[in-house]
Parts: C-alpha cells; sequence; structure tokens
C-alpha cells in the first residue's frame, strides 16, 4: 500500500510506491525538499508513515531485527566528535551485536573500504567533512549488511572520494548488497544505479533502468548542405524541422530512420557531413520532469 | 540500553565534563569551608567569641543553605544533561545511525537516563561528602543524617533529570531547558507559599503545596534533604517562633509521598520512553 507521510498541513510525502529489487543500486533522485529523507528515514523506521505499509528485507518497515542487516549514512551525518574512528565503529557493532571476535576484524575492514585505517585512532573532532562521511559510510559498511541505505553519500567528497565511492558500491553490488542511494547528483547516479525512480513532491513520477527513463531517443542533428535545395523540404516529412548553431535539427524521429534519411538527402543532391543522433542525458530528462510544473 | 549507558558515562569523562564539575566542586567547597572558618572570628558583646556549641549552632543554621546550593547545582546539571544528551544529540543528528540500529527507541532514553543518572548520584556523593567533611573539619558541627540528605538531593537530580528527558522526547533543547527550569522554580515557591499553610492553619494552602509536590516532588525531596540535615533543637526553636522561612522544615513530608516519588520517576520515565518512541526523528 503506497506510502504517505504529512506534518499537519504539510505534504512530504504522498502515494509513494517503489520496488527495489535485491542486489541491485537503486538510484532515487528528488529536487531539495521533494521527500527523499523522508522516505529514506521511514524505510528504517526513523519517521512513522502517516499511511501506508511497505516491507524491507521482507519484514514490515521498522522491524527491529530487521534493522541488524541494513547499514544507513544519514544525509547529516555527524559522529561524536570525541570518539576516534576506530571507536566510533566499536560504537555500533556494540548495537548492532556483533560477538567479541567477530568485532575487531569487521571494524578493520569497514576502516580499509574507506579509507581511514591510517586516521583510525584520531579523535573523529580532527577530521574534514569528508573523513566523516567516510566515516559515515564506514557505519552503514559494518556489520556486512544486506541493504546499504546511502542518504547523499558523497556530498562532502572530493572527485576522488566520489570515485571511490562509486568503486564501493560497485564492490556491494558484486557481492550481493542491496543499495539504495539518495541523491541529487545525477552523473553519479547514471553511472552506478540499475534502476532510478524519480520523486517530486513527495510522488514518484519515474522510475524504472536509465533507458527506460530516457525513453525512446527521438530526433537527429545533421550537418548538410545542397545548392539551390531546401533541406527543410526534404526533411518535413521525417519530423519537425529546425535550425541551431548551423545545424538542421530534426525532431520526433526514430533513430532507426538514419539510412532512410541519409538517401532522402542524397537524393536531394545534399552534401551530408554529419548526422548525429540527439541523445538526452539523464539530467536533461530529470529537468524536463522534476522541473515541469 | 547498557551500551547507551556506558557511552553516556564515557562521553560525560572524556568531554571533561566530570573533572569540570569536581574541579568546580572543589572550589565551592573550598569557598564554603573558607566561609565557615570565619564564624569562629564572629565576637559577641565586650569581645567574647563564640563557644564550640554557638559556632556549631551557627553552622547549623547556615547548612541548609549551602544544601540549597547543591540542590540547585544538581537540579541544573541534571536539565543541562538531560537536554543536551536527546534533544541535542536530535537536532545535531547524532542519534540518527544510532537510532537506525536495531534498538528500540525506548533503549535510548532509558540508557541515558541510567547513565546520567548514575553520575548525578556520583557527584551528589562526593561533593556532598567532602562539603560535610570539611564543615566538620572547620567548625565541629554534623548535621544528623548527612548520608539521607544525600539521597534525597541524588533523589531530587533523578526527579528533574526524568523530567527534563520526557520534555526533551518532544521539544528542542532551548524549550526543554525552560520547561524544565520553570518546573523546578514554581515546585520551590509554590513549596516556600504552602510552609505557611501549618503555621496559619490554612488547608487551601497545604492542598496547594501537596498538589505541586505531587506534580513534580522536586520540593519535597528538597524538604526531605532539608530536615534531615536540621538538629532537632533547631526545628524545635524554629517551631516555637513561627513560620521558619524559605530554607527550614518543620515537619518532612510524609513517608507516602516518598514513595510516590519512585511512582512519579517510574511513570514520568515510561511517558519519556512512550513519547520519545512514537516520535519521528
Amino acid at each position: 500500500m503506497a506510502l504517505a507521510k504529512r506534518y499537519g498541513t504539510v505534504t512530504a510525502l504522498s502515494d509513494l510506491t517503489l520496488r527495489v529489487e535485491r542486489g541491485s543500486i537503486f538510484g532515487f533522485l528528488g529536487a531539495n525538499g521533494a521527500g527523499k529523507t523522508t522516505a529514506v528515514k521511514m524505510l528504517l523506521g526513523l519517521v512513522r508513515p502517516t499511511s501506508g505499509t511497505a516491507h524491507v528485507l521482507g519484514a514490515p518497515i521498522g522491524d527491529r531485527e530487521t534493522r541488524r542487516r541494513i547499514g544507513y549514512l544519514p544525509e547529516l551525518f555527524r559522529y561524536p566528535e570525541w570518539l576516534s574512528a576506530r571507536e566510533v565503529l566499536a560504537f555500533h557493532a556494540s548495537l548492532l551485536g556483533t560477538n567479541a571476535a567477530q568485532r575487531t576484524p569487521d571494524i578493520a575492514r569497514a576502516l580499509t573500504a574507506v579509507g581511514l585505517s591510517e586516521r583510525a585512532d584520531d579523535r573523529v573532532a580532527t577530521y574534514s567533512k569528508g573523513m566523516q562521511q567516510r566515516l559515515g559510510l564506514g557505519v552503514a559498511l559494518l556489520g556486512n549488511p544486506a541493504l546499504v541505505v546511502l542518504d547523499e553519500p558523497t556530498s562532502a567528497l572530493d572527485p576522488l572520494g566520489r570515485y571511490d565511492v562509486r568503486a564501493l558500491l560497485a564492490g556491494l553490488r558484486e557481492r550481493g548488497t542491496t543499495v539504495f542511494l539518495n541523491s541529487h547528483l545525477l552523473t553519479e547516479v547514471e553511472l552506478v544505479c540499475d534502476r532510478i525512480a524519480i520523486v517530486k513532491s513527495g510522488r514518484v513520477i519515474s522510475s524504472g533502468t536509465r533507458e527506460e527513463i530516457l525513453g525512446e531517443q527521438r530526433g537527429l542533428r545533421i550537418r548538410a548542405r545542397a545548392d539551390g535545395v531546401s533541406l527543410h523540404a526534404t526533411l518535413a516529412s521525417f519530423g519537425d524541422v529546425t535550425e541551431s548553431n548551423g545545424a538542421i535539427v530534426l525532431r520526433d524521429v526514430a533513430h532507426e530512420r538514419t539510412p532512410e534519411i541519409v538517401a532522402a538527402l542524397v537524393t536531394a543532391r545534399a552534401r551530408v557531413y554529419a548526422v548525429e543522433p540527439i541523445v538526452q542525458t539523464l539530467e536533461e530528462r530529470f529537468i524536463e520532469l522534476a522541473g515541469s510544473p | 540500553m547498557i551500551t547507551i549507558a556506558w557511552m553516556t558515562v564515557r562521553e560525560m569523562v572524556r568531554r571533561r565534563f566530570a573533572i569540570a564539575a569536581l574541579l568546580g566542586t572543589l572550589a565551592l567547597v573550598a569557598l564554603t569551608g573558607w566561609g565557615l572558618q570565619h564564624i569562629h572570628t564572629i565576637h559577641k558583646q565586650h569581645g567574647v567569641a563564640l563557644s564550640p556549641l554557638e559556632v556549631r549552632a551557627v553552622t547549623a543554621a547556615l547548612v541548609p543553605l549551602i544544601a540549597y546550593l547543591f540542590s540547585f547545582i544538581l537540579a541544573f546539571a541534571a536539565i543541562v544533561l538531560g537536554a543536551t544528551m536527546l534533544s541535542a544529540e536530535i537536532e545535531s543528528g547524532v542519534l540518527l545511525p544510532v537510532l537506525a540500529r536495531p534498538i528500540s527507541h525506548g533503549a535510548v532514553v532509558v540508557g541515558k537516563a541510567l547513565g546520567l543518572g548514575a553520575l548525578l548520584c556520583a557527584y551528589a556523593a562526593i561533593s556532598g561528602g567532602l562539603e560535610f567533611a570539611v564543615i566538620d573539619a572547620v567548625t565541629g558541627y554534623q548535621p544528623p543524617h548527612p548520608i539521607a540528605a544525600i539521597a534525597a538531593l541524588a533523589a531530587l537530580a533523578i526527579v528533574m533529570l526524568c523530567l527534563t528527558l520526557a520534555v526533551a522526547s518532544r521539544l528542542q533543547t532551548v524549550a526543554t531547558s525552560i520547561v524544565a527550569v520553570v518546573g523546578f522554580g514554581v515546585s520551590w515557591i509554590v513549596g516556600i507559599v504552602a510552609s505557611f499553610g501549618p503555621v496559619y492553619h490554612n488547608e487551601t494552602l497545604l492542598r496547594i503545596g501537596v498538589i505541586s509536590q505531587l506534580l513534580l516532588p522536586s520540593d519535597a525531596l528538597w524538604r526531605v534533604a532539608v530536615y534531615q540535615l536540621q538538629p532537632v533543637v533547631l526545628v524545635a526553636q524554629f517551631g516555637l517562633s513561627g513560620w521558619p522561612g524559605p530554607f527550614f522544615v518543620l515537619s518532612p513530608p510524609p513517608p507516602a509521598m516518598l514513595a510516590w516519588s519512585v511512582v512519579w520517576v517510574v511513570a514520568v520515565t515510561a511517558i519519556a520512553v512512550r513519547s520519545f518512541a512514537t516520535r519521528d526523528v
């Protein structure tokens, strides 16, 4: 049943329906205030839905035992500054109920995975924002979780750090871990996610694979010249013709028709320099969907 | 729950809150010792110094004031720590990854209550023990039941801690602190007003006092503490002279009120747990 969350008269989330396949990386996209963080917190039982039900790893949301198998990095991450990274991880291992023998190697593994082994015994107060985010990722990876929920995991990281996180996510997928990635960094989502959902005003407005969300790519950019012949008239039968930066833009035409179009241009004695498919990026599609009223 | 309690204690120690409190207390105890030392320099008419008995009598009259100072410190420490460890940690986001772990939200509240409660009790015992030792060393005066008084003051701190945690489970840090401080202040003032009841045989005032203590037993526990510190002779003397003032108690709250304080602590903690468990974070 679709999840909804209202705070008084404000609707943070309405009619949220999602299905995330196990072992995949799921990207949850949306503009600021779209309801992404509310949705994530709801899945973790930190926010109670006003209506609706959902299951995570086969159990109702908020189920305490299931939370043992979930790692979480919040958007507003902050860890006790008076502890070292190793102590923060030990505290979380203790909350997870990890047995003493397993605790040390588990912590060492998490520290290595996020590149904090060298600074593991330094106090969090001495960490940069990026290092604190790495620590948050380490906390989320503790206990070999079946599901990792990451809310804006690279917001404080430099390009190198972002690259590391993408590699980390790929590694998690290889191990069969499901990743729920909440982000508005579209390139990041485009590069790593198997499936994507776009949320707007608390409602999922598009979901599927990247290709499904982008839809059929329709349009060509043509650079061609012909003496005394109007190519616009030749191409008008294929789609809408406009001109941009000295090129003819043919919209609303399937890429499969490219040979047919080139043949028509050649028949019209045009000199064809280039025919490029117009490919919409996820960012363009996102702006089109999320930006429209 | 134990993990949270232990972490709370560690935080207080590692962030040097505990050492700051101890250093502050040492300074306070030294200051009161220095002040009490001056009782020996008081001279009666014709330049006659006070006898040891008179020094002890003056000290006995001053001890409740010192006890009030410690009750104030304990109550405010409970309020500040309770608000900081719950409201402020929610606001800063420190609690988010903790609450996503397989522990109940209630365990977080109870864990923090246990950790802070243990620290407040330890502080009451150490600071109270130290103060009474210094008073004894300087003036030779020993209050009748110092341990019972310290226990009552520690209980007062626990009451204020539970109130603060219950409020902090819903409100932000500043709002929580204001509500708790106002609660403590109102309870004390109402206690003073109600103390006129027995003197003037005014049933309404007595009833108001009881209702106030039922709502927030901090004043009842303060009165228990003070009563344990007053020599019988002093109580009898004040009893004859009418209203004893805000720092003396002619008769302590009944044992039923102490039992109610225990029930109150359990009930308010349960409310805090329930309130926090149903809160969105």
